[in-house]
C-alpha cells in the first residue's frame, strides 16, 4: 500500500508539483515577513547594545515623563561615582526636540529623533562619542554637532548654526566649535541629530539650574560584574531613580524608541497573518481538487481489496511527505526573501549587522502551516474518497453535487446574528461598546459569508457571466466557473479575505474625510489654521509661544487669531483620567470662529476654575451646568465650576477651559492657532506671512481649510496604504491560487477540452474561455468582498456618526472601481499560464486522454 | 440491410467526401517504432455509409484520425471535399472542424456543463451560426430525444447520450460524420437505435459517415465495409450482412490471427 502511494507521488508529478507549490508559496511569505521582522528587531536592539556597550549600569529618572522628573544634584552624582568598582563615569544632561535649523534655508532639520547633550569639555569616558575635528564646546555659545547632524544642516565648523531649545521654547543662534562622530567611524547610530552644549548651560537651560543631572552612565571597574555594581549602585540611589544594566537599559531603549520600527515590524506581521490565512485557503483548495481527483483512482484500490483506512493513509501519507517538502522548501525561500528585504532596508537606513535571525516560533509556525493544514486539507477529501463504493472505478465517476445545504446553514447560523449584531452596534446609541459589538458582528458575517460563499457563487457568477461571456467561447467559461461553486467560492476566499478588510477601511477614511470636509466648508469661522505636529502626548511644551498671535493680529485682513493651549497628559476631571485631554483658549472667542451649541448653561468666556465640556463627555462624568468638580492639570488639583455643556460635533468636542488654567499646564505654548480673516481676504498671503511668523517653531504648520483637513486625515491615509499594501500581498498569493485551481480544473478536464476543439473551438477560443472562468473567480471574490467591506465600513461610519466622529457615509467609488480593475487584471494574468496549457494541448492526446 | 441508389436528397459534385492516398503513418523510431498505416488508398463517397473493421491495433482509428485532420500523417495525401487537410495549420484544421466534420466519440461524447440541446447545438455557437430551425426539428425527431433536450448528460443514459452526439454531428450537416466505435459502449438495444438513427440520416438525407466498428452486426447497418489489417486494406465488401462480415473476418484471421506480431 504504502509503496502504491509512493508510486502515485512520482507519476503525478504536475498535480503535486502544484500542491508543493502551494504550500512552498503560503510558508515562504509567513516565514519570510517572520524571519525579517526578527532580523530587524535584532539589528536594532543591536543598535542600542552599541550605544550601551561600554555602559555597566545606568542611572534614571524612574518616570521621565513627569511634569518635573527627578534630577540627580552634584553631591548626589558624587556619591554614586565613589561606589566600589565604578571605573568611569558620564553624567547625563539631555533633551528632546532639540532641532537645529537648516543654515542654506532657516528650515528645521527632520529628523525622527534630535537631541541635545550638555558635556564638560573632555572626551566621553566611555568612548562612545568621539571629536573629529574642532574641540568640544566650552562657552554658553558654542556646541560641537555630529557629522549626521553637520550634513543635514549643512554647516561647517566655524559657522552659526541656529537651534531651536525645548525648554526655553524659542531658537538661539550657536557658532560650531567642532565635529563629532561615533566610535567605529559611523555619523550617526540610526539618523539622528545631535547638538552638544557647555554642560552649565545645558544644565541652565534644559533643568532650569546648574549642577543639575538627568542620570548617569557608569563603566565598573575589571573582575565586578555589571550585576554587582547595579546592587551597589542601587543601595545609594536617590528617590525617583531607578538602575538599570547596559543590556537592561538596551532593551528599554530599543522598546521605547522603535516606533518607526514597530510600524515595520506590524506591518510584516500583517504581512505573515494575511499570508497564513490565504495560504491555508490555498492549500486546502489544492489538495482537496488534487484528491478528488484521484476518486476514480482510490476507488479502483478499494475494488482490487485494499480497506477503508488504508485508502485514507495512503492520501495522508502522500499530503505528509509533499508537505514536508513544500514546508522545508518554503522555509528556506522565505529566508532567501526575508534577507533580500534586509539587504533592500539597510541600504536605506543605518543600522548595525546582526545576522538573519531564525526564531525557533518561525520554524514552528512554518511547519504548522505547511504540514499541519496540508494534513487536514487532504484529510476531508481523504475520508470522503475511501468512502467512494468500488463500484465507481468501474463507471465514468459522475460526482454528483455535494448538497450545499448543510454548509449554508452553518453559515446562516454565523450570519443571521452577525447581522444583527453589526445592525445594533450601527443603530443603537451604545457609545463606546458600538464598536465591541460592531466587531464581534463583523467577525460573525465575515466568517458566515465564507460559509456562504459556495451557495452565492453560481448566481453571482452567472450574473456577471451575462456581461462579461458573451460568445459561446466566453460561455462556456461562464459555465466552467459557476459549475464547482465550491471550489470557485474557496479559490476567491483569498480574495473576499483581502477585499472585504480593504472595502471596509476605505469606507471608513472616504466617510471621515467627507465628513471633516463637510463640517469645515461650512459652519466655521476660521480661514488659518496653526497646527503643532506631535508625536508624544501634546503638553504645552510642543507647539508656538502664543505671544507671536500678536504679530498675526498685526497682518492685514486678519480678523481675530486664538490660541489654543492642549494638555493631553495626566489631565483627569471628576476623578477620571481624560485621555483626550484638556483644552485652554477664549472660549467667548471660540463661540464666534466654531459652532458651539449649548444644550445647558452658557458658553462664554471662561474665568478661572471655570470649564464647559460637550454633552457625550458631561453625561458620562454625571456634570451639568453649575455643578463643581475636581480638575487635575500638570499634577494640581483644583475644584472647577462647570459653566456650559454644548453639543458634540465631528470638530468641536472636549473640555475646555479658561487660559488662565494655562498657568497649571506643564508648558506655556500654544498647540492650535486659529485665524478669522476680514470678508473678501485672500487667505493664501496670509498664510504665507504667519508661516514666517512661525517659523522659529519647528513642527509648527500653517495651512488653509483644505490642508487642515488634509493633514487630519493623513494619518487615515497611511492606514489606508497599509491595507492596501496588504491586500497586494493577499493578492498575490490568491493569483497564484488562481492559477493552481485552473491548472487543476485543466488536467481535470483535459477530454473536454479535446471536445470542444473537435468540435470547431479555436485555440484563442480555449484562451479566452479559461480567461472567462479565471476573471469571473476573482471578479465574484472582489464583489463579495467589496459588498461586505462597504457594508461593514458604513455600519462602523454609522456608529462613528452616533459619536459625533463623522457627518456621513461616503462610499469611495473611485477606490472601489480601482480594486475591482486590479482584480480583473489579476484574473487575466493568472489565466495566462492555464490557458497556454490549454490551449497547447493535442486534439487527439486530449480525447483520448485518461 | 443494402443500400439502394444513391439519395437524391442532397445533390452533390460527384467528388468524393474524403480521400486518403498513399497515406504512411509511422509512430516513434528506431527500436520502438510502429508502422500504423502502410500506404493506404481510400476514397469515401458522399452520401454513403462506410464502416471500417479489422483486428485490434490493425490501425482502424489511426486511419480515421488521418482523415478527420486529428492526427498527421507520415506521408501521403488526406482531403476532406476539396480540401487538403494534410499541411493545414492549426487555424485551417479549426476551420475545417468546424464546417465540414462532425465526430461521435466512442464515449466522453458532451460537456457535463451543458443540456442535450446546448450539447447538440455546441459545433454551431463556436462556429458562431444559427441552427436551421426546420433542419435542426427533424435531426430531434430522428434520434428520439423530444423530452430529454433539457437534461444533463449525467441524467441521461449511455445510449440516450450517444444520440445525443448523433445529433450533435450532424445538426451542423458537416460534409463527413466520422465516428470511432459510437456503440462499443452501448447494449445491442441501444447500439442497434443508435445505428438506425445513423443509417436513416444517410439514406433519408443523405449525410456522409465514416464508423470504426468491431461488431459485425453494427457494420452491416453500413453500404461499404472496408478491412484493415497491419496497416493495409485487405479486403472490402459492399451491401454487407453480418454473415458475409463474419466471413471476410474469419479469412483475415487466418494468415494474421490476432496477437501475433503484425
Ligand atoms: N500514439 C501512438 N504511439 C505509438 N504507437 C501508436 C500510437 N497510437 C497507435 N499506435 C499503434 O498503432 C497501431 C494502430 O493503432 P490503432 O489505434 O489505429 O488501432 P485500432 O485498429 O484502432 O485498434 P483497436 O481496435 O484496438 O482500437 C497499433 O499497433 C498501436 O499500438
Ligand atoms: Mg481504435
Amino acid at each position: 500500500m504504502i509503496k502504491a502511494s509512493l508510486r502515485g507521488l512520482l507519476q503525478r508529478k504536475l498535480r503535486l508539483s502544484l500542491a508543493v507549490f502551494a504550500i512552498v508559496l503560503s510558508v515562504a511569505f509567513l516565514a519570510g515577513s517572520l524571519v525579517l521582522s526578527d532580523t530587524l528587531n535584532a539589528r536594532f536592539t543591536a543598535l542600542f547594545s552599541t550605544i550601551n556597550q561600554n555602559v555597566s549600569v545606568v542611572v534614571a529618572a524612574k518616570d521621565p515623563q513627569a511634569v518635573e522628573p527627578a534630577r540627580l544634584t552634584d553631591a548626589q552624582l558624587r556619591a554614586l561615582s565613589e561606589v566600589d568598582g565604578v571605573k568611569a563615569v558620564s553624567p547625563d544632561v539631555s533633551a528632546q526636540g532639540v532641532i537645529p535649523f537648516r543654515a542654506t534655508d532657516g528650515e528645521p532639520v527632520s529628523a525622527d529623533a534630535a537631541l541635545g547633550f550638555g558635556v564638560d569639555g573632555n572626551d566621553d569616558p566611555l568612548g562612545l562619542v568621539e571629536l573629529r575635528e574642532g574641540r568640544w564646546p566650552t562657552a554658553e555659545g558654542e556646541v560641537t554637532i555630529t557629522a549626521h547632524t553637520a550634513e543635514l544642516a549643512k554647516v561647517k565648523r566655524g559657522e552659526q548654526l541656529k537651534v531651536y531649545l525645548p525648554v526655553l521654547n524659542e531658537p538661539r543662534s550657536f557658532t560650531v566649535v567642532g565635529v563629532a562622530g561615533y566610535s567605529g567611524g559611523r555619523d550617526s547610530l540610526a539618523g539622528e541629530v545631535v547638538v552638544m552644549f557647555q554642560q552649565a548651560f545645558a544644565q541652565q537651560t534644559f533643568y532650569g539650574g546648574t549642577g543639575l543631572y538627568g542620570g548617569a552612565s557608569f563603566a565598573a571597574e575589571d573582575g565586578v560584574s555589571d550585576d554587582t555594581l547595579k546592587q551597589r549602585i542601587v543601595e545609594k540611589l536617590p528617590a525617583g531613580f531607578k538602575a538599570l544594566t547596559g543590556q537592561e537599559s538596551s532593551e528599554e531603549q530599543s522598546a521605547q524608541v522603535g516606533v518607526l520600527f514597530d510600524v515595520f515590524k506590524y506591518i510584516l506581521i500583517g504581512f505573515a497573518v494575511v499570508a497564513g490565512v490565504v495560504g491555508i485557503f490555498l492549500i486546502f483548495n489544492t489538495f482537496n481538487i488534487i484528491v478528488a481527483q484521484r476518486t476514480r483512482e482510490l476507488a479502483l484500490l478499494r475494488a482490487l481489496g485494499a480497506g477503508w483506512g488504508q485508502v485514507a493513509g495512503s492520501v495522508l501519507l502522500e499530503a505528509l511527505i509533499v508537505s514536508l517538502v513544500g514546508a522545508t522548501v518554503g522555509l528556506a525561500a522565505g529566508i532567501g526573501v526575508a534577507a533580500a528585504g534586509e539587504a533592500a532596508i539597510t541600504s536605506q537606513v543605518e543600522l548595525p549587522a546582526a545576522g538573519l535571525v531564525i526564531a525557533p516560533l518561525t520554524v514552528i509556525l512554518a511547519y504548522l502551516l505547511g504540514v499541519v493544514v496540508t494534513l487536514i486539507a487532504a484529510f476531508v477529501p481523504a475520508v470522503r474518497a475511501s468512502s467512494v463504493p468500488p463500484v465507481a472505478a468501474m463507471r465514468d465517476v459522475v460526482r454528483p453535487d455535494k448538497s450545499l445545504t448543510a454548509l449554508s446553514i452553518v453559515g446562516a447560523v454565523f450570519a443571521l446574528p452577525g447581522i444583527g449584531l453589526v445592525l445594533l452596534g450601527a443603530f443603537a446609541d451604545l457609545g463606546g461598546t458600538a464598536f465591541l459589538v460592531l466587531l464581534g458582528g463583523a467577525v460573525l458575517v465575515f466568517i458566515g459569508a465564507l460559509l456562504l460563499s459556495p451557495l452565492l457563487a453560481r448566481p453571482i457568477v452567472r450574473g456577471l457571466g451575462a456581461l462579461i461571456g458573451r460568445g459561446s467561447a466566453g460561455n462556456l467559461g461562464v459555465r466552467n466557473a459557476a459549475r464547482n461553486p465550491r471550489r470557485t467560492a474557496v479559490t476567491a476566499a483569498a480574495i473576499i479575505i483581502g477585499v472585504t478588510v480593504i472595502g471596509m477601511t476605505a469606507t471608513v477614511v472616504q466617510s471621515f474625510k467627507t465628513s471633516l470636509e463637510d463640517i469645515m466648508g461650512d459652519n466655521i469661522g476660521v480661514e488659518v489654521m496653526i497646527q503643532a505636529n506631535v508625536t508624544a502626548a501634546p503638553d504645552g511644551r510642543q507647539g508656538f509661544n502664543p505671544k507671536a498671535l500678536d504679530q498675526v493680529r498685526a497682518i492685514p485682513g486678519v480678523k481675530e487669531a486664538a490660541a489654543w493651549h492642549f494638555d493631553a497628559l495626566g489631565v483627569s476631571v471628576a476623578g477620571q483620567p481624560q485621555a483626550f485631554g484638556i483644552f485652554a483658549t477664549d472660549v467667548g472667542q471660540a463661540s464666534r470662529m466654531f459652532p458651539f451649541d449649548a444644550t445647558d448653561g452658557q458658553i462664554r468666556t471662561l474665568a478661572a476654575q471655570e470649564l464647559v465640556l460637550d454633552d457625550n463627555i458631561a453625561e458620562t462624568l454625571k456634570l451639568k451646568a453649575g455643578d463643581r468638580t475636581p480638575v487635575v492639570i500638570g499634577g494640581v488639583t483644583r475644584d472647577y465650576t462647570v459653566v456650559g455643556v454644548y453639543q458634540a460635533t465631528p470638530i468641536i468636542q472636549g473640555i475646555l477651559v479658561g487660559e488662565a488654567a494655562v498657568a497649571d499646564f506643564p508648558g506655556p505654548l500654544a498647540f492650535q492657532g486659529f485665524v478669522s480673516l476680514n470678508d473678501g481676504v485672500d487667505a493664501a498671503p496670509v498664510v504665507e506671512k504667519i508661516e514666517t511668523i512661525m517659523k522659529d517653531y519647528p513642527g509648527v504648520q500653517v495651512g488653509d481649510r483644505q490642508s487642515y483637513v488634509d493633514q487630519a486625515t493623513a494619518s487615515y491615509d497611511f492606514l489606508l496604504i497599509a491595507v492596501q499594501i496588504l491586500l497586494l500581498v493577499a493578492l498575490v498569493i490568491a493569483l497564484l491560487g488562481i492559477l493552481n485551481t485552473l491548472v487543476l480544473s485543466i488536467v481535470e478536464r483535459t477530454r473536454e477540452l479535446g471536445l470542444v476543439r473537435a468540435v470547431g473551438l479555436s485555440r484563442s477560443g480555449l484562451v479566452w474561455m479559461v480567461t472567462v472562468e479565471s476573471v469571473l473567480i476573482t471578479v465574484f471574490g472582489v464583489f463579495l468582498g467589496l459588498a461586505l467591506g462597504v457594508g461593514l465600513g458604513a455600519a462602523f461610519t454609522k456608529a462613528l456618526m452616533t459619536l459625533e466622529f463623522a457627518t456621513v457615509i461616503a462610499i469611495p467609488w473611485l477606490e472601489l472601481g480601482q480594486y475591482l480593475l486590479a482584480a480583473v487584471v489579476a484574473g487575466v494574468l493568472a489565466a495566462v499560464i492555464p490557458a497556454r496549457m490549454a490551449a497547447r494541448l493535442n486534439v487527439l492526446d486530449a480525447i483520448s486522454y485518461e | 440491410m443494402t443500400t439502394a441508389a444513391p439519395p437524391l436528397t442532397r445533390q452533390r459534385a460527384e467528388t468524393s467526401a474524403a480521400r486518403a492516398s498513399q497515406v504512411w503513418k509511422v509512430y516513434g523510431t528506431g527500436e520502438a517504432q510502429v508502422v500504423a498505416l502502410r500506404g493506404v488508398d481510400v476514397e469515401l463517397e458522399r452520401g454513403r455509409f462506410t464502416a471500417i473493421m479489422g483486428p485490434s491495433g490493425s490501425g482502424k482509428s489511426t486511419l480515421m484520425h488521418c482523415l478527420a485532420g486529428l492526427d498527421s500523417v507520415s506521408r501521403g495525401q488526406v482531403f476532406v471535399g476539396d480540401t487538403e487537410v494534410t499541411g493545414l495549420s492549426d487555424a485551417g484544421l479549426t476551420r475545417l472542424r468546424r464546417e465540414k466534420i462532425g465526430f461521435i466519440f466512442q464515449q466522453f461524447n458532451l460537456l457535463p456543463t451543458l443540456t442535450a440541446e446546448e450539447n447538440i447545438l455546441l459545433p454551431l455557437a463556436i462556429a458562431g451560426r444559427k441552427a436551421d430551425p426546420q433542419w435542426f426539428k427533424t435531426v430531434i425527431e430522428t434520434v428520439g430525444l423530444g423530452d430529454r433536450l433539457g437534461h444533463r448528460p449525467s441524467q441521461l443514459s449511455g445510449g440516450q447520450q450517444q444520440r445525443v452526439a448523433c445529433a450533435r454531428a450532424l445538426v451542423s450537416r458537416p460534409e463527413v460524420v466520422f465516428a470511432d466505435e459510437p456503440t462499443g459502449n452501448l447494449d445491442s438495444r441501444s447500439g442497434a437505435e443508435v445505428l438506425g438513427f445513423l443509417r436513416r440520416s444517410v439514406t433519408e438525407y443523405g449525410q456522409t459517415i465514416v464508423m470504426v466498428t468491431h461488431d459485425a452486426v453494427a457494420a452491416s447497418y453500413a453500404d461499404r465495409v472496408i478491412f484493415l489489417a497491419d496497416g493495409q486494406i485487405v479486403a472490402e465488401l459492399t451491401a454487407p450482412t453480418p454473415e458475409r462480415v463474419l466471413d471476410t473476418l474469419k479469412s483475415l484471421d487466418r494468415p494474421a490471427p490476432l496477437g501475433t506480431d503484425l
